[in-house]
């Protein structure tokens, strides 16, 4: 599948080989940096192609095969755009070619201190006063929350009976009074890209602000969970190619050839080519707007799970020769794979749901 | 269930004690073990655990033993890693020896040494002096360090260090050394594998810390924590996966104190412990991923436990051990 994109799949695998050396990947993830360098020479790259989005996934898959923590952070300076691109009016539209060219950094906020997977529950509130609708609350674990010139952001505009009736989206700019991001350090993996807390202290927002109806939030960010996910699934497959990768290389240069270690090759590949069909499957029918939630948060889960398998398999195959940060860096960056954008939990909730429902 | 009398449960107490009040391992990880620490564990007889009193260790038995390893890995698998080193590797290696001596200052913290338990390849010439390099090694600040080669040796300090970052045990310095230094036979044997083997029940031990401290943290986020309006504890795939665990971690720890063949019980500590610990970071959601809520790091500490000491060749050991034969394997 997506045979017709073997070219540019070179491309920017030889972008991220020349790029994502080891000593830059490790240099990145060391400092807890983004890296905007690499983000704008990425950009010649031509990646973000809403036009052509199997182009999109593609670059994810080869440049997280490199390297997670910068494929990722080249890649998500759209996050959020989907909201926009489906929902938003044609001004906010218009806005979008400013994100893709590079000008203009993006994000999504949705998930808050209380809770991410729950998102009906969020309590961030946007009120309305005369024409314009003042922001209250606080997101967590936001990425590119503190580099964001935009957000997508989530928040309560009414209290509804079914609490997902009462949200809207907004697009924020970061600019505005009220607005403050505190970058969270720490993390284990993927730590090139920037996550952020962020807090809303009466920001004034206008009407013009709003993206799409009022009342339709959760709506438009459940079809957008829907789609992203799809990328996510990228980064995983990506992360699981990456460690095969290094066992490959060890297994190979090493002549080791005991039938545990065959076993174990043979495993791992199976499942990296299981999470490849679910992901260009899923893929497919979402690129011809037919989309199969259910299969994308199968691709999701399943590739998620195959990146951690891979990379603990590659740590307990290459044992102490493992010890080299740039196999252990694998490792840390996959375990983010099962918690963003829906942890396992609640994809395999979404699986199920929709098989009951007989879709 | 664990066979554990009266002095043993007192011990645990005062384990655990210590730890509340002097562990704060997020520090230990940024700062690495340094010398305060060193004192506090050695005023509690922690850094000489084994070592015999002539030698102001305290001498314990394996079950006291174990219960330290164990406290301790609960709040830092670091400090446990460095007692571990220098009980469980270090001193088998030079007691019996001229180099036994060295014992007093190791167990009252005045120097560090370390055992390269992954490298095996130097080149050893007639005047005393070995060279080579040794890669990725623990507790690379050290006055000397037992090497295996064809023979257990020991080489003497200074070392050229290069310092790495290291993703496991990060309280301990980490890094490769270059070699050009004295060195002294301990044993005309590479005693490597009998070390190791007598080892593997500390090791288990351990490895329970990590599982109990990994397993703790869930346990009470699961208490806590509600997603569309309920506890976490209330999801059954959640609850029972978790109860699952808390089985295994204590079936562990009543194999490990009740003493059954070391092999079955590394073997069950090695095979649960990297699910358990990266099932905690998963119950933890985006907050799991951090190092402030100290979940993270068990996860890591576990995969590169197991990483360093159990792979195939601990795998042929234990079907040698149950076959009692020595298989061909192909
Ligand atoms: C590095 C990083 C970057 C992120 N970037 C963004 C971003 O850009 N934008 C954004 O909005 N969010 C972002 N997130 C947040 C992420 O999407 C959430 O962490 C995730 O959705 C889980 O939410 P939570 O952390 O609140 O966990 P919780 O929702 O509290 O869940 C805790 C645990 O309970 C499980 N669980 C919950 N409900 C159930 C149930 N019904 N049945 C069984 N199990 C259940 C979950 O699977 C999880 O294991 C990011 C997170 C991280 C770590």
């Amino acid at each position: 599948m997506f045979e017709e994109y073997n070219d540019y799949r070179k491309t920017i695998r030889d972008f991220a080989l020349k790029e994502f050396t080891d000593g830059v990947a490790a240099k990145y993830d060391r400092d807890e940096e983004y890296p905007d360098d690499l983000r704008k020479k990425s950009l010649s790259l031509g990646i973000i192609d809403m036009q052509n989005p199997a182009k999109i996934l593609i670059a994810i898959e080869e440049l997280c095969r490199i390297d997670a923590g910068l494929g990722i952070s080249v890649t998500t300076p759209y996050f959020g755009a989907e909201v926009l691109m489906l929902f938003g009016n044609d001004e906010q539209r218009e806005f979008l070619n400013d994100v893709y060219s590079g000008k203009y950094i993006l994000g999504l906020g949705v998930t808050e201190p209380s809770g991410g997977s729950d998102v009906a529950h969020i309590k961030t509130t946007a009120t309305k006063k005369g024409d314009k609708y003042i922001l209250n609350g606080s997101k967590m674990f936001i990425t590119n929350g503190a580099i964001a010139d935009y957000l997508v952001v989530l928040a309560r505009t009414s209290n509804e009976e079914k609490p997902h009736h009462g949200l809207s989206t907004f697009l924020l700019n970061t600019k505005l009074n009220g607005f403050k991001a505190n970058k969270l350090e720490g993390k284990l993996g993927v730590r090139a890209t920037n996550t952020a807390e962020l807090t809303f202290n009466n920001i004034e927002l206008s009407k013009d602000d709003l993206i799409g109806e009022e009342g339709k939030g959760f709506y438009y960010i459940m079809t957008f969970f829907n789609i992203s996910r799809i990328y996510v699934a990228a980064q995983a497959l990506g992360i699981a190619e990456g460690a095969f990768d290094k066992i490959l290389n060890y297994v190979k240069s090493n002549e080791i050839k005991d039938e545990n270690t065959m076993f174990g090759i043979a495993d791992i590949s199976t499942r990296i080519e299981a999470s490849k069909e679910l992901t260009y499957n899923a893929a497919s029918y979402l690129f011809k707007f037919e989309p199969r939630p259910q299969l994308t948060s199968m691709a999701k889960a399943y590739a998620g799970e195959t990146a951690v398998y891979s990379s603990e398999k590659a740590m307990e195959i290459l044992g102490v020769n493992s010890l080299n940060e740039n196999v252990e860096r694998i490792f840390r960056n996959a375990k983010i794979m099962e918690i963003w954008e829906g942890t396992s939990d609640v994809e395999k909730l979404i699986i199920s749901r929709f098989i009951l429902k007989g879709e | 269930m664990s066979n554990l009398d009266e002095e043993n449960n007192i011990l645990i107490d005062t384990v655990r004690e210590f730890c509340e009040k002097n562990i704060d391992e997020k520090k230990i990880e940024e700062e690495k073990i340094g010398k305060n620490m060193n004192s506090l564990l050695a005023s509690q007889g922690f850094l000489g655990a084994k070592i015999g009193d002539k030698y102001g260790g305290s001498a314990l038995d394996d079950t006291s033993y174990h219960i330290i390893l164990e406290e301790i890995s609960k709040y830092s698998p670091s400090i446990a890693m460095k007692i571990f080193m220098i009980n469980s590797l270090y001193m088998p290696a030079v007691i019996n020896t001229e180099y036994e001596s060295i014992l007093s200052d190791v167990s009252s913290g005045k120097v560090n040494v370390s055992v390269d338990f992954m490298n095996d390849k130097y080149s050893l010439d007639y005047n005393s002096n070995v060279s080579g390099i040794i890669k990725n090694i623990l507790n690379p600040d050290s006055k000397n360090i037992v090497l295996f080669d064809k023979k257990t040796i020991i080489a003497e300090s200074p070392f050229k260090i290069n310092e790495k970052d290291f993703m496991g045990f990060k309280g301990l310095k980490f890094g490769d050394i270059e070699l050009d230094n004295k060195y002294n036979v301990v044993d005309d044997k590479n005693r490597k594998e009998d070390i190791i083997l007598n080892s593997y029940n500390d090791l288990s031990a351990i490895a329970l810390g990590i599982i109990s401290g990994a397993i703790n943290k869930a346990m009470e986020y699961s208490k806590v924590r509600t997603t569309f309006g309920a506890y976490l504890k209330n999801y059954e795939p959640l609850a029972f996966k978790l109860s699952e665990m808390h089985s295994k971690e204590n079936i562990l720890r009543s194999i490990l104190y009740n003493n059954l063949d070391k092999y079955y019980t590394f073997n069950f500590a090695m095979d649960s412990i990297v699910e358990i610990a990266r099932f905690s970071v998963n119950i933890h959601g985006g907050y799991g991923y951090f190092k402030d809520f100290g979940v993270e790091k068990f996860y890591r500490d576990a995969v590169i436990l197991k990483s360093i000491f159990y792979g195939n060749e601990q795998l042929r050991q234990l079907s040698n051990h149950v076959y009692s034969e020595k298989l061909n394997f192909i």
